[in-house]
């Protein structure tokens, strides 16, 4: 049976609450899952108030300030801080999206509730292991596939071939599509996810690859493809504005094409 | 350990060993096609059958028998039974691939569909063409 | 390294704290009543074996519906073919790769409901007038 409540192991309960700054003029609460592998305990909810005033305006600088200034225990993942290394994704007021892009003033929240990316292995506090995720992304074979010998210079492609490119390239990899499908909660073990998918038509309607018909036979399967129920989680979930959704509605649309 | 490799007391596979699993089944778009067939299908037979069931309420039994076997309603009875049928039976099947994970309870519970819709099925077909041909 | 005594990882949580919008409430919602019309075919078909059984079957299972608790039931079956109807067709506009920009598809998912309720009460209204 599908789990829908949560193992013994990974139920909350109430933890510290860290103290105020000292001139708490601006203060902003936040109330963050923890988790340390070391200590033997289930996770827990840390309370944190964060001086707005000594502080950069996004959800991923108030991480990095507590870190600083208040707990460097508190663990995350983070790099480029500016939306596209897809390193800061996690749960921020019950939607998933980059922390890095998201600002504390558009939470409009007394308290700024942030949790791992949903229904992930924990590693340690926020940061979730992906190893599957990633699995996915590599089993649909992203790089191109061709048996014809390469030209002498690049293979070619017009600019209306290229644009069919556009809502899919620019993927980076966050993981916060594919960590908001119920589907791939219940099933992540056999179904690719959004990401992967969206990856996968990528390839597909790539005029200069050769594969497609090999593609279609990886992805025809009933729980590769076809547990997407567009539930459209993914969609809403994207922080590049991207709709897997659309790709994976494409792909199906393959896929009845090549049989009639 | 904090760290980020693969979780190896499960199992020694490797990530991408685990994701490919068994291979592709090499089926699915045929139900995901029937399943969309029969859900088009599904609203001008539902819409109909709606219609047959509200004009069919209070009448008295020998009415409503005279009113279902007439041609246009008995055919339009059958074929509301085979779409609606087969449509909740794919219906189904897709509920328990979701959520079923025990094997054994897998197996049981994709037998059951089926016997639950065939059976379905086959009482409302005995009854529409018992009610149009039969002697009472 | 030394076997250290690893935890079993948690799971972190999903449907405890994920925030509903009105395309995954419509979703499961759609699930549901396509669950609910799946059982209540039995209802369907209980009443046609009936039916063909004769009037004494027929006339037990007519005085069942015509009950205050039948009523409801079938009241809430209509609603549930309807409303599965109306998301099914939500579904298969989705399917051609239409309607699925932010505003539309968030307003598509708000009709389904908007539109089920009032239909399944004109149906009925027009049912009884029938009568």
């Amino acid at each position: 049976m599908a789990q829908f409540t949560l193992p013994k192991n990974s139920k909350m309960s109430e933890g510290r609450t860290w103290p105020r700054p000292a001139n708490g003029n601006r203060t902003q609460a936040f109330r963050i899952y923890r988790w340390n592998p070391d200590d033997g305990a289930t996770p827990r909810i840390d309370t944190y108030h964060v001086d707005r005033d000594d502080c950069g305006p996004m959800v991923l600088d108030a991480l990095i300030w507590i870190k600083n200034k208040v707990d460097p225990t508190l663990t995350f993942r983070r790099s480029c801080r500016e939306g596209i290394c897809g390193s800061c994704s996690m749960n921020i007021m019950g939607e998933n999206t980059l922390a890095c892009t998201l600002g504390m003033d558009d939470c409009r929240a007394e308290t700024i509730k942030i949790y791992p990316l949903p229904h992930m292995p924990v590693i340690k506090d926020l940061v979730p292991d992906l190893t599957g995720f990633f699995a996915a992304h590599s089993a649909i074979e992203p790089w191109l596939q061709t048996e014809t010998p390469a030209p002498e210079t690049e293979w070619q492609q017009t600019p209306q071939e290229r644009s069919k490119l556009d809502g899919l390239y620019e993927c980076i990899l966050c993981a916060c599509c594919t960590t908001s499908c119920p589907s791939y909660w219940w099933n992540g073990d056999r179904f690719l996810g959004p990401a992967a998918l969206l990856q996968a038509y990528r390839w597909l309607i790539d005029s200069r690859d050769e594969a497609t018909g090999e593609r279609l036979d990886a992805l025809h399967d009933p729980f590769r493809l076809y547990r997407c129920h567009t539930i459209m989680n993914c969609a809403n979930a994207c922080p590049k504005g991207l709709n897997p959704a659309k790709a994976i509605a494409e792909i199906k649309k393959m896929m009845i094409a090549r049989q009639v | 350990m904090a760290d980020n490799q693969a979780d190896t007391r499960v199992d020694r596979r490797t990530p991408l060993a685990r994701v490919k699993g068994l291979g592709a089944a090499g089926h699915g778009a045929e139900h995901w096609w029937i399943h969309r067939m029969t859900a088009v299908s599904n609203i001008p037979l539902i819409v109909a059958f709606i219609i047959i069931v509200a004009g069919l309420a209070f009448r008295p039994w020998e009415q409503a028998v005279a009113i279902v076997s007439r041609p246009l309603v008995a055919l339009l009875l059958i074929l509301a039974v085979i779409s609606v049928t087969n449509h909740m039976r794919l219906g189904m099947q897709i509920i328990i691939e979701d959520y079923v994970h025990d094997k054994g309870w897998k197996i049981a519970a994709v037998i059951a569909n089926n016997f639950y819709a065939v059976a379905i099925a086959v009482a409302c077909l005995w009854a529409i063409l018992k009610i149009s041909f039969g002697r009472f | 390294m030394a076997q250290v005594k690893v935890p079993d990882r948690p799971l972190s949580p999903h449907l405890q704290i994920y925030r509903l919008s009105w395309t995954m409430v419509m979703s499961i919602v759609h699930r549901i009543t396509g669950a609910a019309n799946y059982f209540g075919a039995a209802l369907v078909a209980i009443w046609l074996v009936a039916m063909a059984s004769g009037p004494r079957a027929y006339d037990a299972v007519q005085w069942f519906f015509g009950s205050w608790l039948g009523l409801l039931i079938l009241f809430g079956y209509s609603w549930s073919l309807i409303h599965h109807m109306l998301g099914g067709v939500r579904h298969l506009v989705w399917d051609f790769g239409h309607g699925m920009e932010p505003g539309k598809r968030f307003a598509m998912a708000r009709y389904t409901l908007f539109a089920s309720v009032p239909l399944t009460i004109l149906i009925w209204i027009v049912g009884f007038t029938m009568i």
